[in-house]
C-alpha cells in the first residue's frame, strides 16, 4: 500500500506542562492520517532566511483521537527546535508536519503475545501512545510498562498511568527512579538492570513482544540484559533516542 | 510552486559570521568539540598501535607507539571547519608534522596522491601538495591532553586548511599512490578537495 | 555499564534506523523501516529499523547489527541524495 508523507500545516491547539521541562503540544492536522502507536512525525521549522531545522518527535496520542496528535517534547537548552517549541509556540500557531512515520518500532495489537515496555525518559512517550491506544480499544493483552526517570517530578504521565493501572485490566506499571531523594518512594530506586528485568518481566512468559525506547545507552543495556534473560534478540525492538532522549538527536 | 512556509518567530540557533575574517562562508563558531562519527568508536590497544607510510614509496616504514613518542612533536594551534558547518577557532594540538616522517621515505616519482586510512575502515584522498610543507600533522594530544578515543584518538590527522572529514580519526597510516582515489565520503558526494574558503562541500565531478 | 568518565558520546549518539525513516521515505516513497534487507557482509537478514545509525557526521551510515559493517551509507546534499547500498544484497519495497 503506497501512501504518500507530504509535509502539511499543522495548526497548534493546545500546549500542556507535564513537567518542569517536557510539555505536551496538541496538534490539529488538516490531512490526518491514522498512525500505528510507536511512529512518530517530523517537524521542520524555516526561518525567514530560508535556514530550515528538521527534528522527529513520537506520537504520544492514541490513534482513535482523529484529526489531531500530541507530540510530548523534552526542551533541550542547546536544541533549536524544542526550545522554538517550549519558549515561542503559542495556540493558534502553524507548524509544517510529516508523517506518520515509521513501520518497525509500531505495536498496534495485531501482534499476538503479552507485550513488555521499558522506557527511560522521555522514551515513554511512544510506549504511552501504544499503552493509550489499548485502553481505547479495550485490549486485555497483558502488559508491563517498567519506566525510568530520574525523580518523581519527571515522570510523564503519572497519574494518567496509575489510573489506567488501577484498571487491573492486565496493565502493571512499574517505576524505577534513578536518583531520587525521597524515602516515602515504594518503586525501585535504581538504574534498569538484569535483576529488576529479570523480575518484571518473567510473568510475561517467552513469548513475550519487547519495546525498549530512551537514552541509547539504557536501551542497549537493557536490551542485552533481556537476551540473557533468554528472549530471542528478533522479539525486541529498540528506538535509541541518543544522548538527549530526543529522537533522531538535538 | 507554494509559497515556502516561514515559521513564525524562528531564527535558529546560529552565531553572527565572521570573526575577523577567519570563519569560512557558510560556517558558525561553536565553543564545544562535537563528536561525529560514520561508526562506532575503534578501541585500539596502543600496544599494537601502528602508523604505516606505504604505497608508492621506495621502502615501506612503521612506527609502534613508543617510536613514534620519539619524533620531534611540535605544538599547532588552528582552526577547524567542518563540513557540517561549525568552526571552532583556535584548537591546541600536539603531534607530529607529516613533513617530519615523510622524511624516512624517499617518495616515487608516480605518486601524486595520498590516502589516509583508518582503524575502522574509513578512508580520505588528498594530493601529495595538500600535506606537504606544514600544512598537515598526525595530532596524539589535544588541548594538552591524549586524544580522546572519541575524537579519534589514540592518533589522527589533521589537516586544518581542509574541511574536517580529511582529518582522519583513527589514522593507521597513508598510502601514497599514483592515481586520486576518492575516499568514504567523496566517493558518496562530498567534494574531492574540500577547502573550506571556496566552499568546496559536494561533489564537483558527478 | 560504566558511570561517565569513559562514556563514548560516539556511542551514546547511535540511533536506530528508524529515525531516518523519514528521509528513506524521501528516496523510495515508502515506509523502509519494517521491510526486510541482507546484510552483504555478513549475511544477517532482518529488518531495515535493526540496523545502527550513524547520523551525526556528514551523512548517514546505516551499520548491521550484527556485523557492525555499512549497509546503507546516504548523503544529503542542497540539490540531490547519494545511495551507496553495496552493503545491501538487496533492498524491497511493496506495492
Amino acid at each position: 500500500m503506497r501512501q504518500s508523507v507530504e509535509w502539511q500545516i499543522a495548526a497548534l491547539k493546545a500546549v500542556k506542562a507535564e513537567t518542569r521541562r517536557v510539555k505536551t503540544f496538541t496538534l490539529t492536522l488538516p490531512n490526518w492520517v491514522r498512525h500505528q502507536p510507536g511512529q512518530h512525525y517530523d517537524i521542520r521549522l524555516t526561518a525567514p532566511d530560508g535556514y530550515q531545522a528538521q527534528r522527529s518527535y513520537s506520537i504520544a496520542s492514541e490513534p482513535e483521537r482523529e484529526g489531531e496528535i500530541d507530540l510530548t517534547v523534552e526542551r533541550i537548552e542547546e536544541g533549536e527546535v524544542s526550545t522554538y517549541l517550549h519558549d515561542v509556540l503559542v495556540p493558534g500557531d502553524c507548524l509544517e508536519v510529516r508523517g506518520p512515520i515509521g513501520g518497525y518500532f509500531v505495536w498496534d495489537g495485531s501482534m499476538s503475545g503479552p507485550l513488555m515496555l521499558v522506557a527511560g525518559g522521555s522514551g515513554v512517550v511512544p510506549l504511552a501512545a501504544m499503552i493509550r491506544h489499548r485502553a481505547a480499544t479495550g485490549m486485555k493483552v497483558p502488559t508491563r510498562l517498567l519506566y525510568s526517570s530520574r525523580t518523581r517530578e519527571d515522570i510523564l504521565y503519572g497519574e494518567e498511568l496509575k489510573q489506567l493501572a488501577s484498571a487491573k485490566d492486565g496493565l502493571v506499571v512499574f517505576h524505577t527512579l534513578t536518583r531520587n531523594q525521597e524515602s516515602s518512594w515504594t518503586g525501585f530506586n535504581r538504574r534498569i538492570d538484569l535483576a529488576m528485568l529479570a523480575e518484571v518481566v518473567k510473568p510475561l512468559g517467552e513469548a513475550v513482544q519487547v519495546f525498549i525506547c530512551g537514552p541509547t545507552l539504557l536501551v542497549e543495556s537493557a536490551a542485552n540484559d533481556l537476551v540473557v534473560l533468554g528472549i530471542k534478540p528478533a522479539q525486541i525492538r529498540t528506538e535509541r533516542f541518543g544522548p538527549t532522549g530526543l529522537v533522531a538527536g538535538v | 510552486m507554494a509559497e515556502k512556509f516561514v515559521s513564525r518567530g524562528f531564527v535558529g540557533k546560529r552565531q553572527p559570521a565572521d570573526k575577523d575574517g577567519r570563519i569560512p562562508p557558510g560556517q558558525y563558531i561553536r565553543e564545544d568539540f562535537p563528536v561525529l562519527s560514520a561508526g562506532p568508536t575503534p578501541r585500539v590497544q596502543l600496544d599494537h598501535w601502528t602508523f604505516t607510510i606505504e604505497g608508492l614509496v621506495q621502502e615501506k616504514v612503521d612506527w609502534n607507539w613508543v617510536e613514534f613518542l620519539k619524533l620531534p612533536a611540535q605544538s599547532f594551534i588552528v582552526d577547524i571547519s567542518c563540513v557540517t558547518k561549525w568552526t571552532k577557532l583556535d584548537m591546541n594540538w600536539e603531534g607530529v608534522s607529516l613533513d617530519t616522517l615523510l622524511d624516512y621515505v624517499k617518495l616515487d616519482p608516480k605518486a601524486q596522491f595520498v590516502t589516509a586510512y583508518s582503524y575502522e575502515g574509513y578512508t580520505t584522498n588528498l594530493p601529495i601538495a595538500d600535506i606537504v610543507n606544514g600544512q598537515a600533522f598526525i595530532a596524539y594530544k589535544y588541548a594538552g591532553k591524549p586524544l580522546a578515543p572519541e575524537h579519534g584518538g589514540p592518533a589522527r590527522l589533521v589537516v586544518p586548511h581542509l574541511y574536517f572529514w580529511k582529518s582522519a580519526k583513527w589514522v593507521a597510516g597513508l598510502r601514497f599512490m599514483e592515481k586520486d582515489e576518492a575516499g568514504f565520503w567523496e566517493s558518496a558526494g562530498y567534494h574531492n578537495r574540500g577547502d573550506p574558503w571556496k566552499e568546496e562541500r559536494y561533489s564537483n565531478t558527478f | 555499564m560504566k558511570d561517565d568518565i569513559s562514556v563514548d558520546t560516539n556511542q551514546e549518539m547511535m540511533l536506530d534506523a528508524n529515525s531516518v525513516s523519514g528521509l528513506l521515505w524521501d528516496i523510495f516513497g515508502a515506509e523502509m523501516t519494517a521491510e526486510p534487507t541482507k546484510c552483504a557482509h555478513c549475511g544477517n537478514q532482518a529488518e531495515i529499523g535493526t540496523l545502527l545509525a550513524y547520523n551525526q557526521g556528514p551523512g548517514v551510515v546505516l551499520r548491521c547489527s550484527t556485523c557492525g559493517k555499512v549497509v546503507l551509507r546516504i548523503v544529503q546534499t542542497p540539490d540531490a541524495v547519494y545511495l551507496d547500498a553495496r552493503g545491501a544484497v538487496y533492498l524491497r519495497f511493496r506495492w
